[in-house]
């Protein structure tokens, strides 16, 4: 690959990322969100998040799709753990051991 | 703490850049011009084996939900100077958003510090690790499953920032439909999963407010 192409392709990436992410803040800011926009916002980070977990998860190492048991496991002690403690490095030490001991037992 | 959970991330990332057939050295610039994990890895593992505008075309894609994080944190930005403005928008990737979003009521200066200090960290440690992946991520074996952390560091967080139950209906159905979706191209998936999401949590708010409603309006009826 040529690096002036690598170059347009880091370069365009860059500015349309930046752009995505100042959009909200550089316009909104002053203007504020009308309620309903408001009120779905609250509900963004559970939804993003929650479907970046499934993005994770549900792809193995080697690119196939789908859900073992193990990843399951790793989420369910993660989320217990989490939650309980309400400490989320807790909760991710458990969820990696727990992803790991059931990796060597199945 | 902070960067703790996207350290195995930033190692894969690593990994990917050497394996790329872009150049190692503007892989790392893209860890410092581009900053966002899924959409670098997306970036360099496509690198010359698609073209360069359905590569960049695969970044935006990805990158889509970084609107709605936009969207939801600019109430915060209401009374931040102008500098902050357009400074913080270089550093607000997922781990970001998932810490700020919980404090987006807090005292402006407070928030400041916070935001600054968090992306800050995050921003320079991300290209230590990246730089760690590119030279000792070949040396790590692939069993270790290090790629999970970040599902299970976003699953943490999650549960910990859920904080009602229309909020819980947003990130249930978040989850299933991503799952569901997991097939689409380019990690679409996300972004399909992330407006059902957000719909669904909306949705489940108003018929939550409407039941209180309709109990306040009983209790009144009863009383009189």
């Amino acid at each position: 690959m040529r690096t002036s192409e690598a170059l347009l392709i880091v370069s365009v990436v860059a500015v349309v990322t930046y752009a995505f992410r100042a959009g909200g803040i550089v316009l909104l800011a002053d203007r504020g969100l009308p309620a309903p926009v408001a009120r779905a916002m609250r509900h963004v980070g559970p939804a993003v998040l929650a479907a970046l977990v499934a993005s994770i998860a549900a792809v193995g190492p080697d690119g196939s799709t789908g859900v073992g048991v193990a990843e399951v496991a790793a989420l369910v002690a993660t989320a217990a753990v989490a939650r309980w403690r309400s400490n989320l490095l807790v909760g991710l030490v458990a969820g990696m051991i727990t992803l790991w001991v059931c990796m060597a037992l199945i | 703490m902070v960067l703790a959970p996207a350290t195995p991330f930033g190692l894969v990332v690593g990994l990917a850049i050497s394996e790329s057939e872009m150049p190692a050295w503007l892989g790392q610039v893209g860890s410092f011009a581009v900053f966002a994990g899924a959409a670098q890895l997306t970036m360099v593992t496509l690198a010359g084996v698609s073209a360069w505008w359905a590569v960049v075309l695969a970044a935006m894609v990805i990158n889509l939900r970084h609107v709605m994080y936009s969207v939801a944190v600019a109430p915060a930005f209401t009374r931040q100077p102008a500098w902050m403005r357009f400074i913080a928008p270089t550093v607000l990737i997922d781990q970001q958003f998932a810490l700020v979003s919980q404090r987006l009521d807090h005292d402006p200066a407070a928030f400041r510090t916070y935001y600054l200090w968090a992306g800050g960290t995050l921003l320079v440690g991300w290209q230590f690790m990246t730089l760690a992946g590119i030279v000792v991520g070949p040396t790590i074996p692939t069993d270790w499953r290090l790629g999970f952390a970040p599902a299970v560091m976003f699953c943490g967080l999650v549960v910990i920032g859920v904080k009602d139950a229309a909020n819980a209906v947003a990130a249930i159905v978040g989850l299933t439909v991503g799952l569901v979706a997991i097939d689409l191209r380019d990690r679409l998936g996300i972004v399909v999963g992330a407006v059902a999401g957000v719909t669904a949590g909306y949705l489940a708010d108003l018929l939550i407010d409407r039941r209180g409603a309709g109990a306040s309006v009983s209790t009144s009826a009863v009383q009189s």
